[in-house]
């Protein structure tokens, strides 16, 4: 019963400030709807993926726990090995990229899908075309450098990196900033709304004089709207002049300015 | 400016008498059930003085006492207004009448009763003005002349109506609510701060007035109920 009656507080607590919550929440919409659109500097992500061969001579014998065991070992040994100032610094040169290894690390994400052979490259750049060129070339790097690293050639690119004729950005994801953006906005709303009512120490309704004065309620007189306009704020700031009956004017209408002042 | 604004508030004040100009409004209704919930709020003494005050200003005393004086009258009873807001009167301007001669006048004047009240418009409805703005409030309304004043309307009138100042800012209410038989307090619904409530109620309490309870004012009501009341309004 109790539970009941505060629920219903609540829902009218909100409903009476729905406004803030509509505002807020609209407003926060729309400015990370702006943020998405023209602050933030879309970025395109390319791929390629790569294909990690069993050895010949291991092939023709039948697979064993170990040699899955090694070719998983193998597969991450390989993520890092990509990923290295090795195989980076090297596509930076070939390609005059004005970046670090280390800033070149943070565009690229290598994974693997768990149990297969095949490793794919992720760039994101906010030029699509480098981006691809980057897998690419990161890529081929990768084949070359590979028997000079681990004595091995069992890598073959599976898929190269291609520039779509109208590329999406995966960055920023301005339907989704702004998805988060309502509801931040709906939750910093309806906190407002409840401090507001938390500080309004006012009395409003019957409940409430009877809450806090302990007197009974006489009677409540809704809002008094003025019934019309008062002459003074009609359209046309004059007075009509005061005549007689045949239409003299006994009293000139006193213009702004030099009004006369009542007692 | 400030003059301005000034007048344009008296005249707006004449067009609060709801219950003169709407007889049939939900407002007017709303004030014809105080009237009806007054009877039977002192069921064992019978009213005769009434006072309503409110805890700060602006809280709508002057509007409250002047549309239940009108339902009052309606109701065939013999009803004297008298604005004992000597700080700021505002009463004659709701039933336009010239504040030139009033309560100030009576008391310390040498005026008679009869010569400084006013008729009005509604019928059975007499109103006694401020009158002059007096330098001492307090000491007037506190004063003997006064007393005798009131005794003299008891034997005119069935019920006497006092508007008086807000009770916190100045004492005036307080000395009035201890002679007088019963006390309103009005309050204005979302305006009206608690505390400043509870405190006009310890304060009222003090000088032992008999607190009848609150008129709930700038009530927003849901529109609903509004129909409802004009449904019946329109009936009657």
């Amino acid at each position: 019963m109790n539970d009941e009656i505060e629920l219903r507080e609540i829902v009218h607590i909100i409903k009476k400030r729905f406004w803030i919550l509509g505002f807020i929440s609209i407003l926060s919409t729309l400015f990370a709807g702006m943020i998405s659109y023209f602050f933030m500097t879309p970025i395109y992500q390319s791929s390629t993926q790569l294909l990690v061969n069993n050895s010949k001579e291991e092939a023709k014998a039948p697979l064993t726990v170990s040699d899955l065991q090694f070719s998983m070992n193998i597969i991450q040994t390989y993520i890092e090995v990509i990923t290295s100032p090795r195989i980076l610094d090297q596509t930076i040169r070939q390609m005059n990229l004005p970046l670090t290894a280390a800033e070149l690390r943070k565009k690229i994400q290598v994974n693997t899908v768990k149990q297969s052979q095949i490793i794919s490259i992720t760039v994101e750049d906010p030029d699509p075309g480098r981006a691809a060129a980057i897998a690419n070339n990161i890529a081929l790097t990768f084949q070359e450098q590979v028997p000079n690293i681990m004595n091995v050639d069992n890598v073959q690119i599976l898929a190269t990196a291609k520039v779509e004729d109208h590329p999406a950005p995966v960055k920023p994801k301005p339907l989704l900033n702004m998805v988060i953006a309502f509801v931040v906005g709906l939750m910093v709303a309806t906190l407002l709304i409840f401090l507001l009512e938390y500080m309004d120490n006012t009395l409003k309704t019957e409940a409430d004089v009877e809450k806090y004065l302990g007197l009974p309620v006489l009677g409540m007189v809704g809002i008094i709207e003025p019934l019309a306009p008062s002459p003074r704020y009609t359209s046309e700031e004059k007075e009509a002049p005061v005549t007689n009956r045949s239409g003299r004017i006994l009293e000139e209408p006193a213009r702004k300015g030099e009004r006369t002042i009542e007692a | 400016m400030r003059h301005r604004s000034e007048r344009g508030k008296n005249k707006e004040r004449a067009q609060k008498l709801v219950t003169l100009l709407l007889p049939k409004s939900p407002i007017s209704e709303a004030y014809r059930t105080i009237r009806t919930n007054l009877q039977y709020s002192s069921v064992d003494k019978p009213l005769h003085t009434l006072m309503f005050t409110s805890s700060g200003p602006g809280e709508g005393k002057s509007t409250t006492i002047a549309n239940m004086a009108v339902v009052l009258a309606q109701a065939g009873k013999k009803i004297l207004l008298v604005d004992t807001d000597l700080r700021k009167p505002t009463l004659h301007y709701f039933f336009r009448v010239p504040n030139s001669l009033g309560l100030t006048n009576l008391l310390a004047g040498g005026f008679a009763l009869k010569e400084v009240i006013r008729e009005t418009s509604v019928e059975g409805l007499h109103l006694l003005p401020s009158g002059p703005i007096p330098p001492n409030p307090a000491e007037l309304l506190g004063s003997e002349k006064m007393k005798q004043a009131v005794e003299e309307m008891k034997s005119a009138y069935d019920l006497i109506l006092f508007d008086t100042p807000p009770v916190i800012a100045v004492t005036d209410a307080q000395i009035l609510a201890s002679e007088l038989d019963g006390v309103i307090l009005v309050v204005h619904s979302g305006k009206t701060n608690r505390e400043m409530a509870v405190k006009a109620k310890g304060l009222l309490e003090t000088v032992h007035a008999n607190l009848l309870g609150v008129i709930l004012n700038h009530n927003k009501m849901e529109r609903k109920k509004d129909y409802y009341y004009y449904y019946y309004g329109k009936e009657a």
